[in-house]
């Protein structure tokens, strides 16, 4: 280890370290903070206390996670060597891939439970959540060969399949553990909002669901603690192999022709055909599904009725109230939510480039931050903010801006430094670099944040209606689900995916103009 | 000569067939971009004498590289133009592990030893390696990196790699040997160096080479003969003999007259009003 990084490591231990002694002054001496910030060593007796119950939720949830992370990255890598051998098929499941990754995980839960017994619902979810960012890490991977190691397998006369087992699947393998990396946190996640959805007896989403009312801040932590730290170590789990796998295999020269993602050229009709099929496949996939489980179609309608629920029929017109009002609520404060996100990260990552210091101290948060399951931070914002519209909102905010700033901070720093030299070269300072270079050259950035993060802030927000404030969207699906209303469950998952996934391709529309 | 333009499209007799490696007849390349068709290289002709080193130099846009990928069969010629290897099509004597390959840059799977590295296209053609290791060995010395057969290509330095990547092609023991600008990444004195290991490593096999070059120096002290090209449309604009006695030595390089051929190739670069 080298002397600077000795020290910085110190500099963050103490730095830690401070931060704890506040908390723990605070927590343990302030009324506000006793009901808030519950001081480190309440929270860790109360955690002693509840020991039982935590080894019960907890091995429920891991066990849950575990089987959907498996499951998920093995449907992920086998997705991912089929697209990369068939890109017309890529682009077919289109549809399928960005709703996997857009939907808000929470209104599958209540739909799995119709069709699944048992820790399956959970585990579904889990699978359900982790497929998309590991597929497409390992596609990326898998696609990105160096063009001059193509050409030399071509030269001896090898063909693609040569190229997979020798060059693409060593290749690829830094960006599967990447993918892992991202996939693991999220299959916690999956495995907690979809003990929400199931009402099964054990896992930290009951443990947190029965801990609500109850009122005892230091256990309300505890769960949120511990469900971040499952998560987190699934982090840490992938960080070494890929870490130690990416100093072997990155390309010791970088080449001078980029690999183009994109299949290129190909007949407009089949272009246009594959594109008719991405959008119809989700709702041929949920056809089937509901066909072939043989489920009541009361209980589990297909996309034809479904639709039909909410355009005709007796309680059409109700049912259009009841949805128009909880998108009337969830909307508004998911949007808001998302503009001050993206905001608030824009301009704490140009202030980073101000003064250095805040990013170095800012940046390993947003790092760990962005991984936390975005329900651990449930205790936090109730404690904090009560039940109110300010719940929804902070929530909102706070999934968005952690990978937001991240994002940013990467597209402030990654400005060439010929511009900034440029800029310096003729007495420009910061400030001017700032406003010059930095910030237009980010605007890419802050588009890409904006259309990753927009799914988020509609779950985020419906979390927070389903389990703190009681109004919206999250609201509805939630008592739809206790009063066994399915129309309306399936309506509503299916009116929130929609809106998901017209949020994440208006943005990426909007991308790919000033791209241009 | 080794190398001429080949006006008569038959050979006029069966025999002089076999002593000609490479044969390019009226072979183009139009590559298709957005801006509509823009065409690389005009229909040339061209013959390579088995056993002849060949350099082609040329400016940027002279089409010296697509003739190379031509040869190993990584671009189709335009319609009308074919390309025979030991009267073959490229495809087919590439598959028999006949053709030797190198890149301006060594292009090595960063996650293999050098020893690896240089057994990969037996592995491509499907060939046991086990029985190779005394020849990978042998290839290893000849281009001068013994004690380096385990180390990874980020330890090496890049006149390293490029040796690996000489080595590479020469296993498979090819008849023909494709060199892509191979020491176009390397320093001037490395790449004297460079010139003068290769043309030993030639002289004890004379292999058929086709040499893709930007040197000037670099083709007069290694080619047999250098194909002058120019650009806009790349073409062909002259074909010099290269008359000095093998081996070569470094001193090759000061001598008088071998300035005066870089000199006389400089002109015909740049045309008639050039001052060399």
């Amino acid at each position: 280890m080298t002397a600077p990084a000795y020290r910085e490591n110190a500099r963050i231990l103490f730095g830690t370290l401070v931060a704890l002694a506040v908390w723990e002054l605070l927590g343990a001496y302030t009324s506000w903070g006793v009901a808030m910030f519950p001081a480190p060593t309440r929270i860790l007796a109360q955690a002693f206390a509840d020991r039982e119950l935590y080894a019960l939720h907890g091995l429920a949830t891991l066990q849950t996670s575990v089987s959907g992370f498996v499951i998920g990255v093995s449907v992920a890598v086998f997705a991912a060597l089929v697209f990369c051998r068939l890109p017309g098929l890529e682009l077919a499941f289109r549809g399928v891939n960005i709703t996997l990754f857009a939907m808000p995980a929470i209104v599958i839960g209540p739909l799995l439970v119709l069709f699944l017994k048992g820790d399956w619902p959970q585990i579904v979810l889990a699978a359900l959540m982790v497929y998309f960012p590991a597929m497409s890490a390992t596609l990326l991977g898998l696609r990105t060969v160096d063009p001059r190691l193509a050409d030399l397998v071509a030269a001896y006369g090898g063909g693609e399949g040569v190229l997979m087992r020798h060059v693409r699947l060593r290749g690829a393998l830094p960006d599967l553990f990447a993918g892992f990396r991202v996939a693991a946190p999220l299959a916690v996640l999956g495995a907690v909002l979809g003990e929400f959805g199931s009402g099964t007896r054990w896992g930290f989403g009951a443990f947190l669901l029965s801990a609500l009312p109850q009122g005892n801040p230091a256990r309300l932590w505890g769960i949120g603690l511990a469900a971040s730290a499952i998560a987190l170590a699934g982090y840490a789990l992938f960080l070494l192999p890929a870490r130690r796998l990416s100093a072997s295999s990155t390309a010791v020269t970088l080449a001078a022709v980029q690999p183009s993602a994109r299949p290129k050229g190909g007949a407009s009709t089949r272009r246009i055909l594959l594109a008719l099929v991405a959008v119809a496949l989700p709702f041929l996939i949920w056809w089937l599904g509901v066909t072939l489980s043989h489920v009541s179609p009361i209980i589990a309608p297909g996309p034809g009725r479904t639709v039909m629920f909410l355009i005709e029929g007796r309680h059409a017109a109700a049912a259009r109230a009841a949805l128009g009002h909880a998108l009337g609520q969830t909307l508004p404060i998911a949007l808001l939510g998302l503009l001050a996100g993206l905001a608030f990260a824009f301009m704490l990552a140009a202030l980073s480039l101000l003064a250095p210091a805040l990013a170095r101290g800012l940046l390993p948060v947003a790092l760990v931050a962005q991984n936390m399951p975005l329900v651990a931070v449930v205790p936090f914002v109730v404690l904090v903010f009560g039940r109110g519209t300010a719940s929804s909102v902070f929530m909102a905010v706070l999934v968005v801006f952690f990978p937001a700033y991240v994002l940013l901070h990467q597209g402030f720093t990654s400005v060439p430094k010929a511009a900034s030299d440029l800029v310096a070269a003729y007495g420009g300072g910061r400030w001017k670099q700032l406003v010059h270079i930095a910030v237009p050259y980010s605007i890419g950035h802050l588009i890409a944040a904006a259309r990753l993060v927009a799914p988020q802030a509609l779950l985020g927000v419906m979390v927070a209606e389903w389990l703190v404030t009681g109004v919206g969207l999250g609201n509805l699906l939630n008592i739809s689900r206790g009063g066994l209303d399915y129309d309306m469950i399936w309506a509503g998952a299916l009116v929130s995916i929609l809106i998901s996934v017209a949020a994440y391709e208006g943005v990426g529309l909007i991308e790919r103009r000033i791209a241009r | 000569m080794n190398a001429l333009p080949a006006r008569d499209r038959e050979p006029s007799s069966p025999g002089a067939e076999r002593s000609v490696d490479l044969i390019v007849d009226r072979a183009g390349k139009t590559f298709e971009t957005a801006r509509g068709p823009v065409r690389a290289l005009e229909p040339i002709d061209l013959k390579v004498a088995r056993g002849a080193f060949v350099a082609l130099i040329g400016p940027s846009g002279c089409g010296k590289s697509t003739l190379l990928r031509m040869v190993a069969g990584l671009e189709q010629p335009d319609d009308g133009g074919a390309i025979l290897v030991r009267g073959k099509h490229p495809e087919q004597f590439r598959k028999e592990g006949e053709l030797g390959i190198a890149f301006q840059d060594a292009a090595l799977l960063p996650w293999r030893s050098v020893t690896d590295n240089i057994a990969f296209p037996l592995q491509i053609l499907g060939r046991p390696v086990k029985g190779e290791a005394a020849h990978i060995q042998s290839l290893i010395e000849l281009v001068g990196l013994k004690g380096y057969e385990a180390a990874r290509p980020g330890q090496l330095s890049g006149g390293m790699r490029q040796r690996v990547a000489i080595a590479r092609a020469l296993v498979t023991d090819p008849s023909v040997l494709l060199l892509d600008e191979p020491f176009g990444a390397l320093d001037q004195i490395l790449r004297r160096q460079m010139n003068v290991e290769l043309q030993r490593i030639w002289v004890a096999r004379q292999t058929t080479t086709l040499l893709v070059t930007h040197g000037i120096d670099e083709a007069v002290f290694l080619g047999d003969t250098v194909v002058v090209m120019q650009a806009q449309p790349g073409r062909i604009a002259e074909i010099i003999e290269v008359p000095f006695a093998r081996p070569r030595l470094p001193s090759l390089f000061s001598a008088p007259e071998f300035h005066a051929l870089c000199d006389r190739l400089t002109v015909s670069l740049h045309g008639e009003g050039a001052h060399p």
